[in-house]
């Protein structure tokens, strides 16, 4: 029974985005969808719509009745199904559906956007003539039909979810949780939280485009609870993709579990560092995050076409040394930031945002590449059919460079490696960013010593880019559930990067003395 | 329309109860909600919309689980319901998982909470851009203004209620919210930005637009020239926007839920004076045009006045039903509504003279604490305080240490609560804080 829609934007910092790894997120579906009996459909997707071609062009026409740069419809229907176990039983689910129209019309760098959930003729027309009002022109050609492009092929699944039933999920929950529990005797309670998902999209474009796209998702969070001595601690682990049922490997579940177990009980040696300026080096992985906050929200062109984000007039410029070169990439088969075709049904695909160096090419969509005379780069992404698109990261990494890990931690004196995080934001204007760091050590003259906790730390984004002094050659994916949040939408991303130095941040901990 | 939506929920109780559920509580909503961006002197994005859903609960054998849709077609909503019913037959049993009982529903509190102006459904669109080119026009005008963005955002809200066990009700509640966000020419590549949004259910209640675009002008001015600050362990003030944030992170594991599940510090502190005497903290659902306000919660629970923290004495959690059986405590609600902090008498310039020298915490950025531990870390911007008075800019700066001992060292409290939350705090003083900066 939520009400915080009253009160959404107390919370609303200016220019800022959020990166978060929620434990236990909504996840996915069950129920079949029978189509709306209309005139016969040929496209898969408009059955399942119960959408004709006549009936979208009829509502695309009344969409562009005053006038379009641009317009689209994005018809979507999500299904999520979670399961939850807590002390020893499964025994909570949910279930949702959630299906709609978006209606959006552009002119130049104004948006005007309805939705509805009601996908019958009248419904989608009224919203129409709602989104139109931002127009005032005159009446463009829409087409009488649209053109159905190939569908991606990168994470096509062989049974959806839909057809995995409750059964087949309870044994994983259960071995998770025993694994866990057999892993320390000092471990006191385990959950396991289940999620998975089918989405499809259907996007009707003014220029005649028709877009299809079946989305699956899944996600597995151990949360793991110990205590030592009077001291309770919790860490957690999950993992999460666009994959089916198979993905769920006794050896990917139990990998998982080992990560939850050690992070907990880390936590009862754990102690904060020195607060202060140190050198950081970020561990391989999950360290994306640093990517993610330092320059990737500051590289969505919408910040930059508005002149708002620190890089607005970098671009052409060396902000990194030569060996850094950090790409945002679409099309990586299952990963959960993996997209075939963005939400404005363009091509997704991989996008340098600084190569060997030099500062490349922003993230764009439909309204910001019109603004620099350049293509989309496929980047327009959006949460659901309730929000227009914007230009959004999806799998962001590092490329390799040249040295070792080894070589790094034996280069810092003083200072600590970053392990796992919870979460990060960015202030996009002034460049500052911060991450939250579960877990880490303490590097003491070129060696890893002591571990670490609960620490955030805060630095600023160009100043960052240029203090990497070394990169390693073991770049990786985080295969964790990371979501984003900006300008209150969500959407899934993953992120990694190799090894790498950053000369000096400013480390969250006690003063010493 | 309330009962509309009341007779939707209950055909969706009907429909769970033939397809063999014993209990089920369902709710129904609808809500319009219109947003209007404008950015330097040109409208940029208009969305109206109206949305709608169907949430259920279901209980069965024992077992329990819970829906909710946007579909609402007659025939794919009773095959929806019939599925969630045997979904929940799949689950295991749970002898604590059990509708809400009928006597928490009794009491309902019938104050006028005053949550619907009719005149935000009939704010036209002249009137938004008004406020659009009145916010816009105070934004960008300052020879270091880069962009300003401002925006209307306005909506209905209705929904309806019903169990099989004999509640039924309905909540309307309307909002009015505008602002704007600025970013100015700061050194070099830098941007200094922030922003300022009023609300209220009632349109009548808000502040002119141009207050409240001078308020965020200000407030992105401030920050040109930020610094980092200094690693240094001093006195902590907290602005009353920045502490009802902080509070939040305080309240977040004062839940049961936390308790039971073993992760939160509130753990066995409920009797004990686990903070400053100088902290008293009331859950209130029934303020008058209040953010949070209601006549019962999401269990359908009847809304009361509920004391958290007297005088830094922990006196109750918020519980839900599950989690109290669970425990055995007796369920309070299970989700906050208002929380109304305990003011002083000092306004924020008192404050600041008393305090001398520290740093004066204006936002946060990033951050998180552990709900187990209470352990946290935060990002934030502000100023230093030097000499009594606002000093210079500060940013990159990380706050660290724990929350029950931060709590335990809340030294002063405001008198100057910042009004657009649903938790109500004034500034807050914290002595002996670890900052990290240069």
């Amino acid at each position: 029974m939520t009400i915080k829609r009253r009160e959404f934007l107390g919370h609303m910092a200016a220019g800022s985005a959020v990166l978060t790894m929620p434990a236990f997120l909504q996840g996915c579906g069950v129920q079949g969808a029978t189509a709306v009996s209309q005139a016969t459909p040929q496209n898969p997707f408009m059955n399942w719509f119960g959408v004709d071609q006549a009936t979208a062009a009829r509502v695309m026409s009344e969409l562009t009745l005053r006038g379009a740069d641009a317009a689209d419809l994005y018809f979507q229907h999500a299904r999520t199904n979670t399961l939850t176990l807590e002390d020893g039983i499964v025994s909570t689910a949910n279930s949702g559906i959630d299906q709609g129209v978006g209606l959006r019309v552009v002119i130049g760098d104004q948006t005007g956007y309805a939705f509805t959930e009601d996908l019958t003729m009248p419904a989608m027309l009224a919203a129409a003539r709602t989104a139109s009002s931002i127009a005032s022109g005159s009446t463009v050609t829409a087409p009488q039909a649209f053109n159905p492009l190939g569908s991606g092929d990168l994470y096509t699944t062989t049974v959806p979810w839909s057809d995995v039933g409750i059964d087949q999920k309870l044994p994983v929950l259960r071995f998770v949780e025993q694994k866990a529990k057999s892993m320390d005797p000092s471990i006191e309670k385990v959950a396991v939280y289940w999620a998975d998902g089918d989405e499809r999209v259907m996007i009707a474009t003014l220029d005649g485009r028709l877009v299809t796209d079946h989305r699956p998702m899944t996600r597995v969070t151990v949360v793991v609870t110990a205590k030592k001595n009077g001291e309770t601690q919790t860490g957690y682990s999950n993992i999460a993709a666009r994959e089916e049922f198979g993905w769920y490997t006794e050896e990917r579940l139990t990998k998982m579990v080992e990560e939850a177990v050690d992070r907990t009980l880390i936590q009862f040696e754990a102690r904060r560092p020195p607060a202060g300026e140190m050198p950081v080096i970020l561990a391989s992985g999950p360290s994306g995050i640093l990517l993610h906050e330092a320059i990737g929200h500051g590289m969505e062109a919408d910040f930059n076409r508005k002149g708002t984000s620190i890089y607005s007039d970098m671009v052409g410029k060396k902000v990194a040394a030569p060996f850094v070169t950090v790409v945002d990439q679409a099309d990586i088969p299952r990963e959960r930031g993996a997209l075939n075709y963005d939400d404005e049904g363009n091509k997704a695909g991989r996008t340098v945002m600084v190569e060997n160096g030099i500062l490349k090419s922003y993230l764009h969509d439909e309204i910001s590449a019109r603004q620099y005379g350049l293509k989309p780069t496929g980047s327009g992404r959006r949460e659901s059919y309730k929000y227009a698109p914007m230009p959004r990261m999806t799998c962001t990494f590092m490329e390799d460079g040249p040295h070792t890990r080894d070589e790094i931690i034996a280069a810092v004196d003083h200072g600590i490696i970053c392990e796992t995080y919870t979460n990060g934001q960015v202030q996009i204007g002034a460049g500052d960013y911060t991450f939250y760091v579960k877990n880490g050590w303490l590097v003491e003259k070129g060696k890893i010593t002591a571990p670490i906790k609960d620490v955030n730390i805060i630095g600023n984004g160009p100043e960052s880019l240029e203090r990497i002094t070394m990169v390693a050659n073991d770049a990786r994916l985080d295969t964790g559930g990371w979501t984003c949040g900006k300008n209150g939408q969500s959407v899934p991303v993953s992120q990694g990067i190799p090894t790498v130095l950053v000369s000096k941040m400013t480390v969250g901990g006690e003063n010493v003395g | 329309m309330s009962a509309e939506l009341r007779d939707r929920a209950a055909q969706a109780v009907e429909m769970a109860q033939r397809a063999g559920a014993d209990e089920a509580f369902a709710f129904a909503t609808k809500s319009r909600d219109v947003e209007f961006q404008f950015r330097d002197g040109a409208l940029e994005k208009v969305k109206d919309t109206t949305s709608r859903g169907l949430n259920i609960e279901v209980y069965a054998n024992d077992r329990f689980s819970s829906h909710q849709t946007t579909d609402l077609h007659p025939e794919r909503l009773q095959d929806f319901i019939a599925e969630a019913v045997a979904i929940t037959r799949a689950l295991e049993p749970d002898e604590f998982r059990k509708i809400t009982p009928a006597e928490l529903f009794r009491g309902r509190p019938s104050d006028d909470l005053d949550l619907v102006d009719p005149a935000v459904a009939a704010i036209s669109r002249e009137q938004r851009l008004e406020w659009c080119r009145s916010l816009d026009g105070v934004a960008t005008d300052h020879a270091k203004v880069i962009s300003a963005t401002s925006g209307i955002y306005d909506g209905t809200y209705e929904s309806g209620s019903v169990s099989s066990n004999g509640f039924s009700g309905s909540q309307s509640s309307t909002y009015c919210w505008y602002g704007t966000s600025i970013t100015l020419k700061d050194e070099g590549d830098r941007r200094a930005s922030d922003g300022f949004y009023a609300g209220s259910p009632h349109v009548g209640q808000l502040p002119a637009a141009s207050d409240v675009a001078r308020e965020a002008k200000q407030r992105a001015l401030a920050r040109l020239g930020s610094e980092k600050g200094p690693t240094v362990k001093t006195t902590m003030v907290v602005d009353s926007r920045a502490a009802a944030q902080l509070i939040g992170r305080l309240m977040n594991a004062a839940t049961a839920r936390h308790v039971q599940q073993g992760q939160s510090f509130w753990t066995d502190l409920v009797g004990t004076q686990a903070f400053s005497d100088k902290l008293t903290i009331v859950d209130d659902p029934l303020i008058p045009r209040g953010f949070a306000s209601r006549h019962f919660d999401g269990e359908g629970i009847s809304a009361r006045y509920l004391p958290i923290i007297e005088a830094g004495e922990v006196r109750n959690l918020y519980v839900d039903t599950y989690h109290g059986r669970k425990t055995g405590m007796k369920p309070t609600t299970g989700s906050p509504s208002n929380r109304v902090i305990g003011l002083g008498d000092l306004g924020l310039d008192e404050l600041l003279a008393d305090v001398g020298d520290g740093v004066y915490v204006t936002s946060w950025l990033g951050g998180n604490a552990d709900n187990t531990t209470g352990d946290f870390s935060l990002g934030l911007r502000g100023h230093m305080i030097e000499h009594g008075k606002i000093g210079r800019p500060v940013g990159e700066m990380n706050v660290t240490g724990n929350l029950k001992d931060l709590f335990s060292r809340l030294e002063l409290v405001g008198n100057d609560v910042y009004p657009y939350s649903s938790t109500l705090a004034p500034s807050l003083v914290f002595g002996g804080v670890d900052f990290s900066g240069a």
